[in-house]
């Protein structure tokens, strides 16, 4: 590694150094309690997996550039920037999934997502990221900045939508089945890329006779996966701009766990509400503006908590209250809710592909949810989704995989 | 030559390495208070009402720990009790401290809670030997519970195993009580002087391993001391 990158990396890494990175770095007294939290090691046990084996990657490289004393660098095995060890903070910085699992274990509440936040910058500045998350990041900014010549066809697709909207709910009269451009209105809805994030959403909000307005814009952050803030911020700031442009008073994030915990945490101060969209259908059932017929969905059904969703934005009983407006046979994971088990396909990982991996890692996942004996495995993550069924197939586990809105929809009781 | 080895022990090195450990834990404290907060919330859900409260007892009470691995929570706990009365005791030796009665030889839970404490980073240590543990440990973390072994080891032949001996302490309350007194008013008296006996040279090596203990604190992971409970806040919004 040449001396102008060096110097590089560790300037990215003093920029990174807020209160909380540099207490988490010098205070991990390496008790090993997070060891067993994390999904990973517990699939398969390997400590480079764990959130303080991933963690001291980073601190061994703090030791060397930021502590003083060459006893105390030896004895803390400090390590110069290489790129050898550039290639081990790679290893360990894409495959965590950022579910902070492990900050509930440690007596500090070290979060292992500031540590990974200063691994992945490092490997940004050198280049070594996974270049498709930084494509698809720059792909949805290319989108924010052209977004006035691709509205007309993204109306032309809207539109495209109406009739599978009408099969699962059918429109008042005279009203737009998938508006857009809505000033106003109660809530924007932001959607990802694909036809399945809006019917369902499109047709319980129809249902429900909300004034709400569909974003141009999709919500996946794949800048926050890459771990860039500067295009985290960027594709945020779309959704932002448009919904003060519109004067909305809620946005409605769809069933993504990571474009929710952007939105509403990581993005500062808005004029704004966001909620996501299982919120959303639980004040629906509970304000009786929708009503959902048990019969459509029989057998036994479970859920899991996305981390982005539950852990990291306290979003644990309205997906419940609406899963048991639906079925009297839920039956709970375990352990559930803060202690819920990753997925396993969060960070970007099913983004980047890293399918061995993922099913590799996510054993301890399969297991919990075999043992649910549930038909019906209900998600409210996008990313939790598609993990959860390539683990289905991958351990034959048997079950329907479901987005809880989806399954909403196909409630929606006809008046 | 040992007589005055033993002076610049017992003496002006522990006027060093309390004024090093203040300095240091000063500046590490202003280094952390001086870098930007971070950007967004870290709190995890559920959140709680009252964080500051709720990081203060989590901090104390390592609920996480009790869940996660409950004998490891009971070392924990009573090595942190065990400490927090070992502070009181030594300033109980202070003539003028009195928390035990004045004319008793002993510290302040008889030399038990020293044996509790040393047995607890006994445990911590050797904890560090097996796997999984092994492999995250580094060699800074086996030699500061070695140098806290050795601390509290030659505490407890002092305030213990002192006692031992078929004429009862050989070294009593009252004679730390007037070296501490000593330290504490700047007298600059040599302790050896009103000290005697065969366990001085424990009295020495105690004070010295203290010293050490003192000086090289504010650079370890000691330091969660006063970070643990900013950190547990952080954790609850």
């Amino acid at each position: 590694m040449d001396a102008k990158l060096k110097q590089e990396l560790i300037q990215t890494f003093s920029e990174r150094l807020s209160q909380a990175a540099k207490m988490y770095l010098e205070n991990c007294s390496r008790c090993g309690l997070c060891i067993e939290a994390c999904h990973a090691y517990a699939s398969s046990p390997e400590t480079r997996y764990t959130a303080v084996g991933r963690a001291q990657n980073i601190r061994r490289i703090y030791e060397e550039y930021f502590k003083k004393g060459k006893i105390a660098k030896k004895l803390n095995e400090a390590v110069e920037l290489s790129d050898h060890w550039m290639e081990k903070v790679y290893e360990t910085a894409y495959t965590c999934t950022g579910c902070r699992r492990c900050m509930t274990y440690c007596p500090f509440g070290i979060d292992t997502g500031v540590i990974q936040g200063i691994a992945k910058m490092l490997l940004i500045t050198a280049n070594m990221e996974p270049k498709t998350l930084t494509m698809l990041a720059d792909m949805s900014i290319a989108k924010g900045k052209t977004i006035e010549k691709t509205k007309a066809n993204f109306a032309i697709a809207a539109k495209n939508l109406e009739k599978e909207v009408l099969e699962r709910w059918r429109s008042e009269g005279g009203e737009e089945v998938v508006p857009l451009d809505v000033q106003d209105a109660d809530g924007l809805y932001v959607a990802l890329a694909g036809k399945h994030s809006i019917i369902p959403a499109a047709a319980i909000m129809n249902a429900a006779k909300e004034k709400w307005s569909l974003s141009y814009f999709e919500a996946v952050n794949f800048g926050a996966f890459v771990g860039n803030p500067a295009k985290t911020n960027e594709i945020a700031g779309r959704i932002i701009e448009e919904a003060k442009r519109l004067n909305i008073k809620e946005v409605v994030i769809c069933e993504c766990g990571t474009a929710y915990r952007v939105m509403k945490h990581m993005s500062g101060e808005k004029p704004f509400k966001v909620i996501t969209f299982a919120e959303l259908i639980a004040r629906y059932v509970e304000q009786g503006r929708i009503k959902l017929d048990k019969s459509k969905l029989p057998g036994k059904v479970t859920y899991h908590d996305p981390c982005q969703i539950a852990r990291q934005g306290g979003i644990y009983e309205q997906p419940r209250y609406v899963l048991n407006q639906l079925t009297d046979h839920f039956v709970e994971m375990t352990p559930n809710r803060q202690a819920n088990w990753c997925c396993g396909g969060g960070g970007g990982l099913v983004a980047m592909g890293e399918k061995d991996f993922r099913m590799k890692s996510a054993k301890v996942k399969a297991d919990q949810v075999k043992a649910t004996g549930a038909e019906v495995l209900c998600t409210a993550c996008e990313n939790c989704h598609t993990q959860l069924s390539d683990l289905n197939e991958h351990y034959g586990l048997g079950v329907k995989v479901e987005y809880l809105s989806d399954l909403t929809a196909k409630a929606l009781v006809q008046d | 030559m040992v007589n005055q080895i033993f002076y610049v022990i017992t003496v002006p090195m522990v006027y060093v390495a309390v004024a090093w450990c203040l300095v240091g834990i000063a500046v590490k404290v202003a280094r952390v208070a001086k870098a930007p907060a971070h950007p967004f919330t870290l709190k995890v859900f559920p959140d709680k009402d009252h964080p500051v409260p709720s990081a203060v007892w989590g901090a104390l009470s390592m609920p996480t720990v009790r869940r996660h691995n409950p004998t490891f929570w009971v070392f924990l706990i009573l090595f942190h009790l065990g400490v927090a009365v070992l502070i009181l005791a030594h300033l109980d030796l202070l003539p003028w401290f009195n928390i035990y009665p004045e004319d008793s030889p002993h510290m302040i839970g008889n030399g038990a809670v020293g044996v509790v404490v040393t047995a607890a980073i006994l445990y911590f240590l050797l904890r560090r030997f097996a796997s999984p543990l092994r492999e995250i440990s580094v060699p800074a973390d086996y030699l500061l519970l070695f140098l806290l072994f050795c601390v509290a080891m030659s505490g407890d032949i002092i305030s213990w195993a002192n006692s031992w001996s078929e004429n009862g302490f050989v070294l009593t309350k009252q004679d730390f009580g007037g070296y501490l007194d000593g330290l504490f008013h700047f007298s600059w008296a040599d302790p050896a002087e009103t000290i005697d006996g065969g366990h001085y040279v424990v009295l020495v090596t105690h004070v010295f391993l203290a010293n050490l203990f003192l000086m090289v604190l504010p650079f370890s992971k000691i330091m969660h001391t006063f970070f643990a409970i900013p950190l547990n806040k952080l954790r609850r919004g």
